[in-house]
């Protein structure tokens, strides 16, 4: 049991940065418990606990990873009931994050009535209700948390494209199902419970029975479907620069993004912003190859004869050769929807200018990741997410300011030429030895 | 001895408040074949990407055929092979595209050599590169490396997850390519009796400066234990010059000299009235003892 | 025929100096004997052939060695290399040196010494 709660700290306290983020968390949510706790009428601080639970999350962010680490590290296998406890500790973690919103949603479930929450749980009938309640947000917020950390090891651990969109998908999923259900009223205690006991069930015997599966089938070798891995790989002769920047096949990212965009399809129906915020989302993969694009050109250097200012043209228009294919595959998209949903063309046209903006911010902001993701580049990339987004609810809006709203899409574009002045300058510097974080670590140890 | 091949002066590189290069200078002329030494983070990594142009010295400078090395023209570049410590293979592609993309971008790639190098080494051309070992991706990387026939060849620590024989293979490789065209090799490794059959010349890298730079047989013969006798129970008090460590044991002792000459000798000899027997150090004793 | 350890103390130069002089004088290596090129010794013991075409060089200075065009070298002829008892006896000093001082180590006579040379040099008289 020590090993599992020493496994739980480090899940929650892993860097230095994270470590504070869980300590700001906890000190926000416990503030939000005494006022609950103690006052009438909590509603309005309730913010305090959402963004102590944001922090708390953020924390532990590392856990996904960690465990994954953990689980295929050789220890694991030797310790005494090793993935057992591993198991257990990441199931701790994410009932501890769930349980502020199990106890603040009592401050929640009363908010509006006269009297602080102990004076009122005296009354029985209000007591039921409230554990009731805490009892349902608790549990929803353990599957949504279980989902979440899910995304959030797609998105960590497989740094490349695949693990981006089951990262995303994971994410579109978990925001519609959940609400759905909450619209809907099918909500309930009972069927949480079982939503998490066959989910962990599964995750859990999957999770501890993976070493023997791995073994049975590491004796049966067999020949993974060479002909489709062709196809999909492609042809690359002539495109060899494309093949070590990885930009060569934009076919797979095409396929990789039409699943979710007829899926999300399907579950937003034709709700004009909600459409476009998940637009603009898409578009934004495009970052995703410019991000690594540093990192890749490394193997570039020693074999042709560009210089660094030449290499970053020649990468730029290796990267817009891909991005084309994409953006012509969701502009499609983005045709078919409007067309079947019949928007108005405004809406269309907005659509296609945020598509766009969308992956010319994220290319260049890509580019720009020369030293590894640091704090400027992530603050960017955040401000530039948020701006795009607000920017697609806007335009979907029925009372829309058009002028507003090209007039805040030139402003982007200007930020975008800005992105890319830096890229430049900054690959005319580039230094390989440290553009990926692991290796600026190692270039300090040398 | 002219050193056309890559020249350094007052090479200097830190990394934030990091020095790890320090004032380093140095020369390589084709068909040296130089062993590169030294402890995990005394610099080497650093100092052979910094040749090649992957990272700019803080100071100092280094010219490769010439040419400063962060801003390598096409011409040169062609020129030059690099064994990275950590392989940059695409897992998804089969050997045989690995080799196709990389020999696209060279004008000259002797597919012949290649081929039979891929068949002695025992290189499966239609395997996936996610499905290799370690070795043989280790292999591959070497390969990449020699299709172009570089006249200069970088290998950093190019030999670490091979078995004897694949080394010993990889060895006669590297012999043939450094003798029969006055190539020029640089490579790093710490397995020192590989170092002492392939190289000429050694650089011992010791906290970022090069603490040794030299023949391989000089450093042999300057570098030596001596086994000293008095003639009473107890040692006379001496001094030796260049000593690297000194033990007593009553009228014994042992002393690790570097600089050492036959006149240091009898010179020690005659002043101390001592008598001294040479003993000679392999390579691996010869870095233990300047560790010490 | 050359018996080489790279990990040795002993520069590889070194080991082939003292093994070429030793196999002159005793005759082994008679005159006009072809050595194996640089390149062949150099593949066959996967060693650097610098060291070894140093050694030849030192060789072939000393009069031991002669070097022909585009054929391998050859032991030179008895004539050049019958050097004055001077330098003869000063090749096999370190084997005396070494045996004198292993004699006193023992705590052998200097007769005892001389009689254990003169039984050896007996028996290997053929």
């Amino acid at each position: 049991m020590k090993a599992v709660a020493r496994l739980v700290f480090t899940y929650f306290t892993g860097a230095p940065l994270l470590r504070a983020c869980t300590f700001v968390g906890l000190a926000l949510i416990a503030l939000d418990l005494y006022f609950v706790a103690t006052q009438p009428g909590p509603g309005e601080k309730l913010w305090l606990a959402v963004l102590g639970l944001i922090f708390l999350f953020v924390g532990s962010s590392l856990m996904p990873v960690t465990f994954g680490r953990l689980a295929r590290s050789h220890s694991i296998g030797v310790l005494p009931g090793g993935r057992f406890k591993l198991l257990l500790s990441a199931f701790i973690t994410i009932l501890l994050v769930a349980l502020p919103v199990g106890l603040l949603s009592q401050g929640m479930s009363i908010s509006g009535a006269n009297g602080s929450l102990p004076e009122l749980m005296k009354d029985p009938r209000v007591r039921d209700f409230v554990l009731g309640v805490a009892a349902l947000t608790f549990t929803s917020a353990v599957l949504f948390a279980g989902w979440l950390y899910l995304a959030i090891w797609f998105l960590t651990s497989q740094r490349n494209l695949a693990g981006l969109f089951k990262g995303l998908l994971v994410v579109m999923l978990l925001i519609f199902a959940p609400a759905r259900d909450i619209h809907d009223f099918t909500v309930s205690l009972i069927w949480n419970l079982q939503q998490i006991a066959v989910l962990w069930f599964v995750f859990g015997a999957g999770f501890l029975l993976w070493p023997r599966f791995k073994a049975a089938r590491a004796r049966r070798t067999r020949e993974r479907f060479a002909g489709l891995a062709r196809v999909l790989t492609g042809r690359t002769a002539g495109r060899e620069f494309d093949v070590l920047l990885g930009t060569a096949n934009p076919w797979l990212l095409v396929a990789a993004l039409a699943l979710p965009l007829l899926l999300m399809v399907r579950l937003v129906g034709e709700v004009p912003s909600a459409w476009l915020f998940f637009l603009t989302i898409f578009s934004g993969v495009t970052g995703a190859f410019s991000g690594q694009a540093a990192e890749r050109s490394r193997a570039l250097w020693l074999r042709g004869s560009w210089s660094r200012a030449e290499l970053f043209v020649a990468v730029e228009r290796s990267i817009w050769r891909h991005n084309a294919y994409v953006l012509g595959a969701l502009v499609l998209v983005i045709v078919w929807i409007g067309l079947d949903a019949e928007f108005p063309p405004v809406l269309l046209a907005a659509g296609f200018s945020l598509v766009m903006l969308g992956a010319v911010l994220s290319t260049y902001l890509g580019l720009m990741i020369t030293r590894g993701l640091r704090w400027p580049e992530i603050v960017a990339g955040v401000v530039v997410m948020f701006s795009l987004m607000a920017l697609g609810m806007l335009a979907g809006f029925e009372t829309v300011d058009l002028t507003t709203v090209f007039a805040l899409e030139a402003c982007m574009i200007a930020l975008a030429m800005a992105f890319r002045f830096i890229a430049r300058r900054r690959w005319m510097q580039i230094d390989w030895m440290v553009c990926r974080p692991d290796r600026a670590l190692t270039a300090r140890g040398a | 001895m002219t050193s056309t091949t890559v020249e350094a002066s007052n090479l200097n590189k830190a990394f934030g408040e990091k020095h790890v290069l320090e004032d380093m200078s140095f020369g390589i002329s084709p068909g040296d074949v130089i062993g590169v030494l030294g402890k995990n983070g005394a610099g080497k990594t650093t100092l052979l990407e910094l040749m090649l142009g992957f990272t700019a010295p803080t100071a100092g400078a280094v010219r490769v055929f010439g040419h400063e090395s962060y801003n390598l023209p096409g011409d040169i570049k062609a020129r030059v092979g690099f064994v990275p410590q950590q392989d940059e293979l695409l897992d998804q592609l089969t050997v045989a595209d690995q080799l196709r993309v990389i020999a696209s971008f060279y004008a000259r790639w002797d597919s012949a050599l290649i081929d039979r190098l891929c068949s002695e080494w025992g290189v499966n051309v239609n395997a996936r590169i996610k499905s290799m070992s370690v070795g043989e991706r280790q292999k591959l990387s070497i390969l990449l490396a020699f299709g172009h026939k570089p006249d200069l060849l970088i290998l950093d620590e190019p030999v670490a997850s091979l078995d004897p024989i694949a080394r010993r293979q990889f060895l006669e490789q590297l012999l043939t390519l450094s003798t029969d065209e006055k190539r020029a090799i640089v490579f790093s490794s710490h397995i020192v009796s590989d170092i002492e059959r392939l190289a000429n010349r050694i650089w011992i890298i010791k906290e970022g400066r090069l603490d040794w730079q030299g023949d391989l047989d000089s450093l042999k013969e300057s570098i030596v234990r001596l086994h000293i006798r008095g003639t009473g129970p107890e040692l006379p008090a001496f001094k030796i010059p260049g000593v690297l460590n000194v033990r007593r044991d009553g009228a014994f002792a042992t002393a690790v000299v570097r600089d050492w000459t036959p006149e240091a000798q009898e010179t020690l000899e005659k002043s101390a009235s001592v008598q001294v027997e040479v003993e000679t150090l392999g390579l691996e004793e010869i870095f233990v003892e300047l560790h010490r | 025929m050359f018996i080489l350890n790279p990990q040795s103390g002993i520069p590889i130069y070194r080991q082939i100096l003292e093994q070429v002089r030793r196999m002159v004088a005793s005759g082994q290596l008679p005159p006009g004997t072809a050595l194996p090129s640089v390149r062949d010794l150099a593949l066959r013991h996967t060693i650097n052939p610098m060291t070894i075409s140093r050694a030849y060089s030192i060789l072939e200075t000393e009069g031991l060695l002669e070097r022909h065009r585009g054929r391998p070298m050859t032991v030179a002829s008895q004539s050049k290399n019958h050097s004055q008892l001077p330098k003869r006896l000063q090749q096999i000093g370190p084997l005396v040196e070494q045996t004198v001082v292993a004699a006193k180590q023992l705590e052998l006579s200097e007769a005892e010494l001389v009689k254990a040379v003169r039984r050896e040099w007996e028996q290997n008289d053929d």
